[in-house]
């Protein structure tokens, strides 16, 4: 007995141990220099050699040319999983413990975040980045400046334009028109419900799907005065768009299956769900998941909210961000620039990763003019082209959008089973923000 | 662990003098200082290392608070004394999945016992054949990381892919009523091998002349399981137990990996869960805080399930 109770004392103080050291990740005060005291721009005069952290698949091709074109500045390239999947908190963590990398791969809606963290540089200070604002699309360089005159947080490197992906097969057979109004979208919907299928799944984890949606109405969920956040999530647009997926959900037009799951996948590749609104980068998640269905698949511009608009929203896109703590801020800016704006970069990338490029001379790419045999030969690139020159440049992001976005698809979730709305969650989700930022003593207008 | 230095030299004197025994260790001088320090030492300076200082580092991170000027203003952390105990307290959302883990706990580690328990003494009866075999096929599933058995049983509940449709689309498992128990299956599935081991390697060291003992007064292989072998495979009983009670309050990877086929489970479901998300926003100094509680929960439960368990024990 005596033994046993030792060896169950040790057992707990070892597991009590590990839940701890689980979470012990942080050390004392943030750290690196930098912040808003302005780093300067110089060339450092010597052999530079820079890290990079990204999970754009094949960006190793691109470093290579770079670094067979610049010997004195080498960079190295490590590669992990997608930022909300884990790369992000690794960042986090290399922040706290002054080990980032020089550059790292970091989506628009997560740049106020590390900002909030005190763990970017301002490339302001760098005047050849300054001077690149005209090569970029406007609001993807908004993304990028956080509301500011002259900073600028990180180098767009790609967009997600949003359009409407649908079966010109089965909308043909059925002799529906291609919806231009989200109202005619819901009116197909209920004649395809009625052969049997669901005319899109209404996705409970993609909040940025959602808040694509939202930027398309004209919605804000953020806003930031420089002294204190408004948090917006329940704002008119917003709520005006929850109300009409609400109304799909709760009359069976939409289905719910779990986002980027085989049974997804399965309903798309059988032709089940018939539509997907979604970004330009869309394009190779169907081809992925639902290769039965290739050549019949068509790329039309998004459905308005009001006849006769031209408007949409984006979901995804990201940037190449320089962490606190560089000392090669000029040569790590240089990188960041050719690799998001040099036409070799860019068709590299193009063609490892499908990389939609935010430039708009990238958009001219020729790989991007070119018909895609998936959709039935359609130069579908011509369509988003036009998408991303509708795109509000305004649209703000919040400094904790993991946890908005956890916190608002716990709600999703709960509407896409009945138990609650989409709504609901949005109010739960304007509630536990604000509770968030506050705790971290970020400032939060009433 | 640490906790004697003798620990060899008590288990042979109980061992001389009998089972259950206490001996008094008897205080002696220590012959050989320098060898004790270069044996305990490489131990003792990892222990340090990578469990004191960091148990140390989260408990003060936890009484940190940040402050901060306008929107992007500089934070700096200052000591805030108990603030994200506050938090931690006022967190609906963590308490609800401390109450989740515990349903769960109360259900699901006495079946795994029980089985564990049946299937320990089944290879243990001398009336069963293939012993080796069954040994291992049971143990299997530990082999097994967590996640993937919860891909695995992710796929099996499915309404849509599962090989057992016609029951997984009638029933759907992963619904809000019944994911809990789905997940609970998947934990019992893993674990019931590792803790019918534990229980069948404290059988095995019970000795012979006990049985033939019971066999003389007539008593029959049921008899002995219920009379000698169970009283005697309490302490692997109580251990288990403890480790499983433990692991139910530290739920992290099934639920977490559920969270891709169920939409019943949230962000927040298990106490774990919502540290995991709190250190991604990231809010270090809360999921700090989180992480203390949680960790002063398991104690405070596993050690009154053993002082429960003694008491009891001192008076059968």
């Amino acid at each position: 007995m005596r033994h046993t109770k030792r060896a169950v004392t040790a057992a707990l103080l070892t597991s009590a141990a590990l839940a701890l050291t689980g979470c012990a990740a942080g050390g004392a005060s943030s750290g690196g220099g930098g912040g808003d005291a302005a780093a300067s721009c110089e060339p450092a005069g010597e052999d530079v050699t820079l890290t990079f952290t990204s999970w754009i698949p094949g960006i190793e091709d691109a470093v290579a040319i770079w670094n067979e074109e610049n010997p004195d500045i080498q960079v190295e390239v490590q590669t992990g999983p997608s930022g909300n999947a884990g790369t992000y908190q690794n960042f986090f963590n290399q922040l706290e413990a002054g080990n980032a990398p020089d550059l790292g791969q970091i989506e628009y809606d997560a740049l106020p975040n590390f900002r909030v963290q005190d763990g970017l540089v301002n490339l302001g200070a760098c005047e050849d980045v300054l001077a690149a604002e005209d090569q970029f699309l406007d609001w993807t360089w908004g993304q990028v400046t956080l509301g500011t005159e002259d900073e600028v947080y990180g180098i767009p490197q790609d967009q997600g334009p949003m359009a409407l992906f649908y079966r010109s097969d089965l909308f043909e057979q059925a002799g529906i028109e291609v919806p231009t109004t989200w109202e005619e979208y819901r009116e197909a919907a209920v004649t395809i419900r009625e052969q049997g299928g669901y005319i899109t799944n209404f996705s409970q984890t993609d909040i940025n799907q959602f808040a694509g949606f939202v930027w398309q109405a004209g919605g804000q969920w953020f806003a930031n005065d420089g002294d204190a956040w408004t948090v917006e999530l329940t704002s008119d647009e917003s709520m005006t768009v929850a109300e009409y997926w609400q109304d799909l959900i709760e009359n069976d037009l939409v289905s719910t299956y779990p986002a980027w799951t085989d049974e997804w996948n399965n309903a798309y590749n059988s032709g089940e769900v018939w539509t997907w609104n979604s970004a330009v980068w869309g394009a190779n998640s169907i081809l992925s998941g639902a290769p039965d269905t290739a050549g019949n698949w068509s790329v039309a511009l998004a459905p308005q909210w009001n006849e006769g608009d031209a408007v949409a929203g984006n979901w995804g896109g990201s940037s190449i961000a320089v962490f606190n703590g560089t000392d090669h801020l000029y040569e790590a800016a240089k990188f960041a620039l050719w690799l998001n704006t040099s036409e070799e970069a860019l068709t590299s990338l193009n063609e490892t990763a499908q990389i939609y490029p935010a430039t708009e001379a990238g958009l001219d790419l020729p790989v991007l003019k070119e018909g895609v045999e998936f959709y039935g030969g359609q130069p579908i690139y011509d369509v988003f082209a036009e998408a991303a020159a509708q795109v509000s440049p305004d649209f703000v992001w919040g400094p904790t959008m993991t946890q908005t976005y956890a916190d608002v698809s716990d709600g999703f979730k709960a509407a896409a089973s009945g138990s609650s709305t989409l709504m609901e969650a949005l109010e739960k989700g304007q509630e536990s923000t604000i509770k968030a930022l506050e705790a971290q003593s970020i400032p939060v207008a009433e | 662990m640490t906790a004697s230095a003798t620990p060899a030299t008590a288990a042979r004197l109980a061992a001389e003098e009998g089972r259950g025994r206490r001996t008094p260790t008897r205080r002696r001088r220590v012959q050989h200082p320098w060898a004790i320090v270069a044996f305990v030492g490489p131990f003792a300076a990892m222990f340090v290392l990578f469990y004191l200082i960091p148990i140390g580092v989260a408990v003060w991170q936890s009484l940190l608070v940040v402050e901060r000027e306008g929107t992007y203003g500089t934070a700096t952390e200052v000591f805030g004394g108990l603030r994200q105990y506050e938090l931690v307290f006022q967190n609906e959302a963590f308490w609800t999945s401390v109450g989740r883990v515990l349903l769960f706990g109360i259900v699901q580690v006495p079946v795994m016992l029980a089985l564990a328990l049946l299937f320990a003494l089944l290879l243990d009866s001398p009336l069963i054949r293939g012993k080796k075999f069954f040994r291992l096929a049971f143990f299997a599933p530990y082999a097994v990381p967590g996640v993937i058995a919860a891909i695995m049983w992710g796929f099996l509940y499915s309404p849509n892919l599962s090989p057992f449709q016609a029951l997984t689309s009638q029933v759907n498992l992963l619904s809000a009523d019944f994911v809990l128990w789905a997940i609970a299956n998947v934990v019992t599935w893993v674990f019931v091998g590792y803790n019918m081991l534990i229980i069948y390697s404290t059988l095995l060291a019970i000795p012979q002349e006990i049985y033939e003992a019971a066999r003389i007064d007539g008593a029959g292989q049921a008899r002995i399981a219920w009379s000698i072998k169970i009283p005697l495979v309490r302490p692997a009983l109580v251990l288990t137990a403890v480790l499983s009670i433990i692991g139910t309050l530290q739920l992290l990877a099934e639920p977490q990996t559920f969270r891709s086929f169920s939409s019943a489970v949230t962000s927040t479901y298990t106490p774990n869960m919502t540290i995991y998300a709190t250190s991604s926003i990231p809010n270090v100094s809360l999921a700090a805080a989180f992480s203390v509680v949680l960790a002063l929960a398991t104690f405070i439960l596993s050690f009154t399930f053993l002082r429960l368990t003694r008491r009891k024990g001192a008076d059968a």
